[in-house]
């Protein structure tokens, strides 16, 4: 059944008098296209629509189980770390706004964004906490999706997803690392892509196609600021996207086969 | 072959699912091969040809700008340029570890990430580094100035000869 079929109060104020009548349904009319459900849905099928028919709910099934609402099921370790990701886009993006990746403007500009810009040093703090953070939350989701045996059939290739969502994760913080291009930075960096040059064969090539030069400088920033904020992000985006609809697919959350449905 | 001289509906069945078949991998074989040559393309994009880093040839001043029994750390070029007599050398101070640069000591050279030590020489003495310092070509050009060239390693101890 579809949503439309639902008989909205707006449609019955629609082509009463005239001009006027269509004018005063008018913003009836709006709210109705935006909102598809008023008043609130009473029955179990109205309400499963309103769900469904909302961009923001349809993330979740019409239906879920009581295990799955419990808190210590899950301690909300995944949603946690997708509200991180989502902090760290927000203040990502504020924070390019007054970020350059270049050798000569780089680390003044960090430097600003903490002397000379209004919520700057909070913005950054935000920025820098919500990464160590997601690292340590998504480490430990991976933890919690183990010991409960999310990962086995038919999750299987969910884990997969997520493993590859994790090195997402630690690829981003990688690759956020190197942007301050103070000493710490610098260095960490040098070492990281030095323990890549030790990969056996592609070792080297891999080194310099990372850094763009046999050294880590101006091209290697330029890089690092391109993957990190728009290849990485984009990736794990979709990559998001795809593990929340294979939960959905896979049934929900993982529970005991003696779990009653 | 047999059952498709006795029942002509089936051999055309056939027939038209071996074309289908073969329509089937030629496009696979099409997709798959462009998949690859683009992957290879990127590869080869990522891969500059020209960098914009530190040159590898660079002058390190007049000989006479030396003293005997000396060495100069020149961190932005990250070498020592040492003169014995009248004899110089450049040795690298990128550790061999993890690219950290040594720092010149009292026994020869130290790295402060992870604690490698080198002799005078460039030999590693302890800590995690794999292989000894490099020693650069040094040569004059024809301004005077030394010029020591990092894509040219040679074996430890060879000096270059001046006439000071």
């Amino acid at each position: 059944m579809s949503v439309d079929k639902v008989k909205l109060p707006a449609d019955a104020d629609a082509g009463k008098g005239g001009l006027i009548g269509t004018l005063k349904a008018m913003p009836k009319r709006v709210y109705h296209s935006v909102f598809r459900f008023r008043p609130l849905p009473k029955t179990h099928m109205e309400r499963s629509q309103a769900v469904a028919a909302n961009f923001f709910l349809h993330i979740h099934s019409a239906k879920t189980t009581e295990r799955a609402l419990k808190f210590r099921t899950t301690l909300g370790l995944g949603l946690i770390s997708l509200y991180l990701f989502i902090i760290l886009v927000v203040s990502g993006v504020f924070l390019m706004f007054y970020y350059v990746p270049s050798p000569d403007a780089a680390y003044d500009r960090m430097l600003d964004l903490r002397g000379a810009v209004f919520f700057g040093t909070f913005l950054r703090n935000l920025h820098r906490w919500s990464a160590h953070a997601m690292v340590a939350v998504v480490f430990a989701h991976m933890v919690r999706v183990f010991l409960t045996g999310a990962h086995k059939a038919p999750r299987e290739f969910n884990w997969v997803v997520g493993t590859a969502l994790a090195l997402m994760t630690l690829l981003l913080s990688f690759t956020g690392y190197l942007l301050p291009w103070d000493q710490l930075a610098y260095w960490a960096i040098v070492v990281g892509t030095a323990i890549a040059g030790y990969a056996p064969v592609i070792g080297e090539d891999l080194r310099f196609i990372l850094l763009g030069d046999y050294t880590v400088g101006g091209e290697a920033l330029l890089r690092f600021y391109v993957l990190h904020v728009v290849v990485l992000p984009t990736v794990l985006t979709l990559g998001i996207g795809l593990h929340f609809w294979r939960i959905r697919k896979d049934g929900g959350l993982a529970r005991p086969d003696t779990d009653e449905e | 072959m047999g059952d498709h001289e006795l029942n002509p509906e089936r051999a055309k069945k056939t027939e038209e699912r071996s074309r289908r078949n073969f329509i089937a991998i030629i496009t696979a074989v099409v997709f798959g091969v462009t998949a690859a040559a683009m992957g290879l393309f990127n590869l080869i994009f990522m891969r500059p040809r020209v960098t914009y880093g530190s040159p590898a040839k660079v002058r390190v001043g007049r000989p006479d700008s030396y003293s005997p029994g000396s060495q100069l750390e020149l961190p932005e070029n990250r070498i020592v340029v040492r003169r014995q007599g009248d004899k110089f050398a450049a040795i690298s101070t990128v550790c061999t570890h993890l690219g950290c640069t040594v720092n010149a000591s009292d026994i020869g050279f130290a790295c402060p990430c992870h604690g490698s030590v080198y002799d005078v020489r460039g030999d590693v003495m302890g800590g995690p580094a794999p292989k000894s310092l490099s020693w650069f070509r040094v040569s004059l050009a024809p301004n005077g100035e030394l010029e020591v060239d990092k894509n040219q390693v040679v074996d430890p101890d060879t000096y270059l000869e001046v006439k000071v």
